[in-house]
């Protein structure tokens, strides 16, 4: 439904997108997982043909945006991260317009946007200005316009930025029910827990490059039972060698500095009497000790050596 | 089409919610226009704007009470007096030195005071407008009430012809008398038959009638609405790239050329209204011929949107808002100025006035001049139609080609 080829974007010297590659099926919701500044806007920007690629190809439906742009945008629906709204035209009639940019009329159009309005809770407010409305109330219309045509392919670019919790609850609701009815959604987020609960598969983006794809059971897979350890205090440089010196467990080091290292095991929590041991024994000094169970977040930090949200 | 015209409805919906706008954009034109009839009617300072020369071969209390009614203060202001003999005017009009030269007939108190027929001879300058018409209005006037006041005065009259001391009457008397031929001309309104007393206009009357000068100033101050209309418009594109709407529109099957047309005819029918009150106000004050609203509507309109297309394409060029928004605000005073819209183009200095009539708006104005102050019907000139259809088409090529080539992204 969706496909992405090679796909390099380039500003100047940088490469904001650079060789990535991912396909999205009907019915399935896709994600794109990273941090800020990885690429999530600048690869939606030119999937909907608002950024021509450097190089590479996108299909949409069947059809090449960059060759046969108006097909492929007439099977696309676009929510993106900034608010595209007519802050004053009535919600009702920037429904009614952006439907007829598709191409809808008529009784169609009439229908469709009734059912939206209920839809994304609006419909007591739909003569209102949006200027008047509430933030989470912007966001669902902003779907709400993203929708109203029944796309076959949904682009929604970290469409929760910025909204209450109830709000991102029922955006939750209205992306599986626009995958239940059979779309091929791509969402974007820098939330490990969103991209956990809502994507049947995901890549995992960072500078522009992909650096990990698969189902979210797969990802997890990848990184075994292993928990993550992060302890802050003050370690002298080749410490962390030493306490892998000691043989605990199959532990390994992620990352460290003078500040901080970085350690992974499998249930690490029955080693940590022995490393803070062995810690002290190579003179360094724990002040903070962070440990977590394996996911999203953790695989992120274990391929990249750094956080997701910084 | 739909597109088209969801994109139309869209935008006046909008601008709807923008009455103020389009309140000041209506205001402008009226207030600046008002300002200037006061200004036309209130007197000047600087001397008179004419030299009016009287030979008065009859040398009577009459004679000079006309020549003082040309002389009164109101006029004094317009019209310099100055009593020449028949040969020395004559060589004076001829060589165009004066704005008229009005010839009082040697027995011409007695032929009114006798009630039979007399005729002044008013020779106006063809080069001149304004002034010799101000002169033969006043001329006729003062004719009207002479032959009134005879009418209903008679008995008056011959009394002072059979025992008034008229040959050398003093200047109180004379300018006493003109007063209140004026006064009783006015209170006695319209009267029974034909004056006997006539004016005789000799100059060679020229081709066109003579537009009053408050008529050149029209045309500029429609457009100087429209500028600020196009201006106000134009930032529209700038306003919808802030709110991510030309963004969504992109990634749409909606052809972004429908969408400038769109937007062109919405700012069509806002030039309408604005542009089409103040030709309406203008066409009743000035007493025009309506034939021509219809030709100069839609003249102000297709041009309303060229305006419109230039300064969206000028504003879509130009790297951030600001600086878009700063740029065509200043950019449209020295076109104003320059288009004949403060000063006509009539009076503007010969070299700002020729490449004022090549400015977009000065273009227009010079041709909606030229159509509204003469007395033929509208002609229909090719030519100048083209000129704006293409102004038009040419702003809205360069918008359409912007919104394709990156301007919808941040
Ligand atoms: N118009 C642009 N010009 C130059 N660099 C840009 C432009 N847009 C984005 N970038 C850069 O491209 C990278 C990716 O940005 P973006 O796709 O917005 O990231 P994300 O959406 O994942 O947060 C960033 O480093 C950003 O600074
Ligand atoms: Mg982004």
């Amino acid at each position: 439904m969706l496909s992405v080829e090679n796909l390099t974007k380039q500003y100047g010297d940088l490469a904001a997108v650079d060789d990535i590659g991912f396909a999205a099926g009907q019915g399935k919701i896709f994600g794109l997982l990273g941090p800020n500044g990885a690429g999530k806007s600048t690869t939606i920007n030119c999937i909907s043909g608002l950024l021509p690629p450097t190089s590479g190809t996108i299909s949409i439906a069947g059809f090449d945006i960059v060759r046969n742009g108006r097909k492929a945008k007439a099977s696309l629906g676009v929510v993106p991260q900034e608010l595209a709204l007519y802050e004053d035209l009535p919600a009702l009639e920037n429904l009614y317009y952006w439907g007829k940019a598709y191409g809808l009329r008529g009784a169609d159009l009439e229908s469709r946007v009734r059912d939206v309005l209920g839809y994304i809770g609006l419909a007591d407010r739909a003569r209102d200005l949006p200027k008047t409305f509430s933030g989470g109330m912007k966001r669902r219309l902003n779907f709400g316009c993203g929708i109203v045509h029944k796309p076959k392919v949904l682009l929604l670019d970290e469409p929760t930025v910025g909204v209450d919790p109830q709000s991102r609850q029922r955006l939750f609701e209205m992306v599986e029910a626009e995958r239940d009815a059979g779309a091929c959604v791509l969402y974007t987020t820098h939330y490990m827990e969103e991209a956990e609960r809502l994507c049947d598969s995901l890549a995992i983006i960072d500078h522009g490059k992909l650096i990990a794809e698969g189902t979210v059971a797969e990802l997890k897979a990848q990184l075994g039972a292993r928990d993550v350890l992060q302890l802050n205090g003050e370690f002298s440089s080749g410490l962390g060698a030493a306490v892998v010196a000691r043989g605990i467990g199959d532990l390994e080091v992620l990352s460290e500095n003078d500040n901080s290292l970085t350690l992974t095991m499998t249930a690490a929590s029955q080693y940590l009497p022995a490393i803070f041991e062995s810690i002290s024994g190579a003179g360094g000094v724990v002040r903070e000790t962070n440990l977590r169970s394996p996911n999203l977040e953790t695989l992120f930090l274990l391929l990249t050596g750094k956080e997701l949200r910084e | 089409m739909t597109f088209l015209f969801a994109t139309f409805r869209k935008d006046i919906a909008r601008w709807r919610q923008d009455v103020v706008a389009i309140l000041i954009w209506i205001g402008i034109p009226f207030m600046i226009g008002g300002l200037i009839t006061l200004m036309m009617d209130r007197d000047g300072d600087d001397g008179p704007m004419g030299v009016l020369l009287i030979a008065d071969l009859d040398d009577t209390l009459l004679s000079g009470a006309v020549t003082a009614a040309f002389g009164r203060e109101e006029m004094a202001e317009l019209i310099g007096v100055q009593p020449v003999s028949a040969e020395k005017g004559g060589e004076l009009i001829e060589a165009g030195e004066a704005s008229g030269f009005l010839t009082i007939p040697a027995g011409f108190q007695d032929a009114f005071l006798n009630n039979t027929a007399a005729t002044l001879t008013l020779k106006t300058n063809p080069s001149q407008t304004i002034l010799p018409g101000i002169i033969e209005d006043i001329a006729e006037v003062l004719l009207d009430a002479g032959f009134y006041l005879q009418v209903t005065f008679g008995p008056e009259i011959a009394k002072i012809r059979d025992g008034g001391p008229l040959d050398r009457p003093s200047d109180l008397f004379v300018s006493d008398l003109a007063v209140q031929i004026n006064d009783k001309m006015q209170k006695l309104g319209p009267q029974l038959t034909q004056p006997l007393l006539g004016v005789e206009i000799v100059a060679p009357p020229p081709a066109e009638p003579r537009p009053d000068i408050a008529l050149l100033f029209l045309p500029g101050i429609v457009l100087m609405a429209l500028m600020f209309a196009a201006q106000g418009l134009s930032a529209d594109y700038w306003k919808e790239r802030e709110s991510g709407t030309l963004r969504r529109l992109v990634s749409t099957p909606g052809l972004p050329g429908l969408f400038v047309f769109g937007k062109a005819l919405a700012a069509a029918l806002l030039m309408a209204i604005i542009g089409g009150a103040t030709l309406f106000v203008g066409f009743l004050y000035h007493d025009i011929v309506w034939s021509k609203f219809l030709p100069s509507m839609v003249w102000i309109v297709v041009s309303g949107v060229g305006l419109f297309g230039w300064f969206a394409a000028l504003q879509m060029l130009l790297p951030n808002m600001r600086a878009a928004d700063l740029f065509t605000t200043i950019l449209v005073f020295p076109l104003l100025m320059m288009g004949g819209s403060f000063f006509p183009l009539e009076v503007l200095p010969d070299w700002l006035s020729a490449i004022g009539r090549w400015s977009p708006n000065g273009y227009v104005v010079s041709q909606l001049t030229d159509e509204l102050t003469s007395v033929s019907p509208w002609t229909f000139d090719l030519r100048n139609w083209c000129t704006v259809a293409a102004m038009a088409v040419s702003g809205l090529a360069v918008c359409s080609w912007r919104l394709q080539t990156g301007f919808a992204s941040k």
